[in-house]
């Protein structure tokens, strides 16, 4: 069924001729305006301009790694400090020349990835905080600079280097130079920022647990990304020092690291042109007034960036984006066009075990939450753990899908045992789970957050974002049952919650998972929201051949759809049996007393 | 060897009176406030103005901690109350105040270093040692402040709110404590205890408007280590601390300055959960 179906109601908006001309224009200007800006500023203007604009560079790093990845980093200085001193180091060492400038251009860009690659190594492991991140940001500058102090004449100490010989550029030359350099970075990094990439940085920073259940390794993504942007910081370093002539141990220091992140949050973080914006006019602003008044411009400062926080979370930009947006709103992915991928062929070859607990145990230091759990659950099986609050059940959903979870014993998901892997390492074995609460990309469209989901198999552009969003058939019959189909450009968000719970099953049968986990689906839904799921998980089990595990207090639905159902109490498994079996028995009577008559009850 | 252990125990004692203020309000609120080393500050200032009131020392003491109390609780209403759900966010701001608060010291008080006389001087002799009188007094003030604190947290109704709300603050809610009163006091306490702390050392070193950037990294590393907890946070401060004295002794000082922070990274790289058991 190969057909193409346009789900918009909006009609699509391709890029037309307009538009081209548009950007035409505007890069003519950029350049045009770069170029003959020398010949209109005055020395000292120029001479700021031209600091300002490798700052400028550093900035959007910063606002790659806080505003699209969301780890707020104290750090970026410290590699724009290694690309200052590497210049510095090797010019006042072995006099300027091709091959010394070759060497230091190297020597710039292989400490600061070296660097960088540790920093993330320790910053970014499985369960690491975004807080702890951050804090580690912080200890590299500041560790840099005592080194800095520490290395005597080869470093200069506290004073740092001057009076080497560098390069021999006319300041006209070094502002364009400069100038060209900055907006090349600026459009690369737009332009990568926009692509399904970027969608997926975004996605990372919106809820980084939901990516790893989603098969990505956010931890190498986050650490690629490090090392990227502390390359180009190191190289606005390198370039900042080639023409000042200096280098400070104040380039590399903490201070200039909040100060970067000071202008990303006043130009507004997350759109690139926001963190120019700001490393523009606070450099050219503080060289007229941090002299006059140094002081009191530091106060100003300090005061601005609380109150942007406070009021305007997105910054200067995002103000006026707000105000121009509310003239003109602009649907995002409106023109997203939906093709389902041929569903992969019932794999007979896969094992028909797919699920394999042997000797599960879970404990909080003397509390025991799970004790000795044994089970398999075959493909086509849709099982339902039941048990009352505190029995174990998300406990143990957990343990299936995190290696990290369990305390000891063994688990095998489709025939690969689980180990400690992370989740996203299991879900390559071909395991999906969805969470209790909707688990989606808040400021991602639906269709975006489809397209994270499909993230392991296709592997996003870095240049362009897609219009085509191909599914497998499962994932496409959620998105249409559901009206989601029709609101495909609309920010997660926004949607109900019984849509977010659609959405996030959409997502998570988009992986073709083998093995479903699902941790009460229907709590909060309509009793047709419910029904629509029942039919979903039914068929799923039936024709694609899942292995469906359920937790569910509503013994009405458990009982409908099941196949099986393990009664979990107390941490063990109380009864393991078909549906009759189970429902009849005295022991669940006993356990859910007075509660199998009234199962209507949401929890 | 005796002189390093005492500078150890001592380093630990002033470590853990500078973290835990800082831990307190982790605890409760899981923000990091990078103001905390404003209020060091403030607490330093608080006591060269005392002494040159010429106030008794405790009278100087008092007016620190009230003075960081004060600063706390009007930051906690204007700023981090309204940034609960923006974590990072509550480090920018909370950074933001504190260069407001270093530069408005600065415009006051002028840059300049100053000096602050020990309320006792000299050196005792202890095991046949000369040792500064001032530092052994550290030890004693640091038991005090985690004896009042133990005592807070578990003998008082505003304890027992508070270790709900670290615990489970939704629930708390439902159960009627006034979580939004008890994140007012908590933060009021810590940045009382910063500024307590600020108050303390000043003795022990110059007075000038950036004295408290220095302590906070470590003070950070701490608390991040110690996993939330009072007798870890002393753990930590003990074994960590040591280590600073053992490397800035032996080895040398500026990489005995950097000892915290390295090792604590590294620790919780291995053991996310730090000293904390489980």
């Amino acid at each position: 069924m190969p057909e193409v179906r346009q789900l918009s109601q909006a009609t699509p908006a391709p890029i037309g001729v307009t538009d081209k001309l548009w950007v035409a224009a505007l890069a003519l200007l950029i350049v045009g305006g770069i170029a003959t800006a020398p010949l209109l500023l005055d020395t000292y203007m120029i001479n700021i301009l031209i600091r300002a604009f490798f700052v400028a560079i550093a900035a959007i790093t910063v606002d790659i790694v806080w505003g699209y990845c969301g780890t707020l980093t104290f750090g970026q200085s410290a590699f724009f400090g290694i690309g200052v001193y590497a210049l510095a180091i090797i010019f006042t060492e072995y006099d300027f020349g091709s091959w010394q400038a070759l060497f230091a251009l190297v020597a710039a860009v292989t400490v600061a990835a070296a660097v960088a690659a540790l920093t993330g190594w320790l910053s970014f492991y499985p369960g690491s905080t975004p807080l702890y991140a951050s804090i580690v940001s912080l200890v590299v500058p500041i560790v840099l600079v005592q080194i800095l102090y520490s290395g005597g004449t080869f470093t200069g100490s506290s004073s740092g280097l001057v009076g080497f010989e560098s390069f021999e550029l006319e300041f006209d030359n070094w502002f364009r130079l400069a100038g060209l350099s900055l907006a090349a970075v600026a459009v690369v990094a737009l332009i990568v920022m926009r692509s399904d990439t970027g969608r997926l940085l975004k996605a990372m920073r919106d809820n980084d647990e939901r990516c790893t259940y989603l098969g990505i390794n956010t931890r190498r993504y986050r650490i690629i990304v490090l090392v990227i942007t502390g390359i180009v910081a190191s190289l606005a370093g390198f370039g900042y020092a080639a023409v000042g002539g200096v280098a400070a141990p104040e380039n590399a220091s903490f201070s200039f690291g909040t100060r970067l992140i000071i202008m990303v949050a006043l130009g507004g973080r997350g759109t690139i042109i926001g963190a120019v914006i700001g490393a523009l006019s606070i450099e050219v602003a503080s060289a007229y007034l941090s002299g006059s008044l140094p002081y009191v411009w530091e106060l100003i400062i300090g005061i601005a960036l609380i109150a942007v926080i406070l009021a305007f979370p997105d910054g200067l930009l995002g103000v006026i984006k707000r105000l121009t947006r509310a003239v003109q709103p602009t649907p995002r992915g409106a023109a997203t066009r939906l093709r389902p991928i041929a569903a992969a062929a019932a794999n007979d070859k896969a094992s028909e075990v797919a699920i394999e607990v042997r000797e599960l145990s879970k404990h909080f230091g003397s509390l025991s939450v799970l004790d000795d759990v044994r089970f398999t659950a075959r493909r086509a099986e849709l099982l339902s753990l039941v048990g009352p609050n505190g029995a174990g059940k998300t406990t143990l959903i957990r343990c299936l899908s995190d290696g990290r979870e369990r305390s000891t014993g063994f688990v095998a998901i489709a025939g690969h045992a689980i180990d400690r892997l992370p989740p996203d390492g299991i879900v390559q074995f071909g395991l999906g789970r969805k969470f209790q609460a909707a688990s989606v990309f808040e400021t991602l469209t639906v269709a975006e957050c489809l397209r994270v989901a499909r993230t392991h198999r296709t592997r996003p552009s870095l240049i362009s974002a897609s219009v085509n969003l191909e599914l497998p058939p499962a994932a496409i019959s959620v998105v249409e049952r559901s009206s989601l189909a029709d609101r495909l450009g609309e920010e997660a968000r926004s949607l109900s919650h019984g849509l977010k719970q659609a959405l996030e099953l959409a997502m998570v049968l988009s992986l073709e998972p083998d093995v479903l986990l699902l941790d009460e689906p229907t709590a909060g839904l309509t009793r047709a929201e419910r029904q629509a799921f029942a039919d979903i998980l039914t068929t799923l089990a039936a024709r694609d051949r899942l292995c469906i595990v359920l937790v569910e207090h509503d013994l009405d639905f458990v009982r409908e759809i099941s196949s099986r159902i393990i009664v979990l109490h107390q941490g063990k498994i109380a009864l393991d049996g078909s549906v009759d079996e189970v429902v009849n028995s005295a022991l669940v009577r006993e356990i859910y007393t007075g509660q199998s008559t009234v199962a209507e009850v949401v929890p | 060897m005796l002189t390093v252990a005492l500078d150890t125990v001592t380093t630990a004692a002033l470590l853990f009176i500078i973290s835990s203020g800082l831990l307190i309000v982790f605890g409760v609120m899981k923000i990091i406030n990078f103001a905390h080393a404003a209020f060091v500050t403030v607490g330093a200032y608080a006591a060269l103005v005392g002494a040159r009131l010429g106030l008794a020392w405790a009278l100087v003491l008092l007016l620190a901690f009230g003075t960081g109390a004060a600063c706390g609780a009007v930051t906690e209403a204007t700023i981090v109350r309204r940034l609960y759900q923006r974590p990072l966010d509550a480090i920018l701001a909370t950074w933001g105040l504190g260069t407001v608060i270093d530069q408005l010291i600065t415009l006051i008080f002028g840059r300049e270093v100053q000096f602050v006389q020990a309320p006792i001087t000299g050196t005792m002799d202890l095991l046949g040692i000369d040792y500064s009188a001032y530092r052994i007094i550290m030890i004693a003030a640091a038991a005090i402040v985690a004896v009042v604190f133990t005592g807070l947290l578990n003998g008082t109704r505003l304890g027992l709110s508070t270790r709900a709300v670290i615990m489970n603050e939704m629930l708390a809610q439902g159960l009627g404590v006034d979580s939004a009163r008890v994140r007012l006091i908590t933060f009021a306490i810590g940045s009382g205890l910063a500024a307590l702390s600020g108050a303390l050392i000043t003795p022990l070193s110059s007075v000038d408007p950036n004295m408290g950037l220095p302590w906070l990294v470590s003070a950070f590393m701490l608390v991040m280590v110690s996993g939330g907890s009072l007798p870890t946070l002393a753990v930590s401060c003990l074994v960590l601390g040591g280590l600073q004295v053992i490397v800035s002794t032996f080895v040398n000082p500026i990489l005995g300055g950097l000892t915290i922070a390295i090792c604590a990274a590294i620790v919780l790289r291995i053991r996310p959960e730090g000293f904390a058991r489980a």
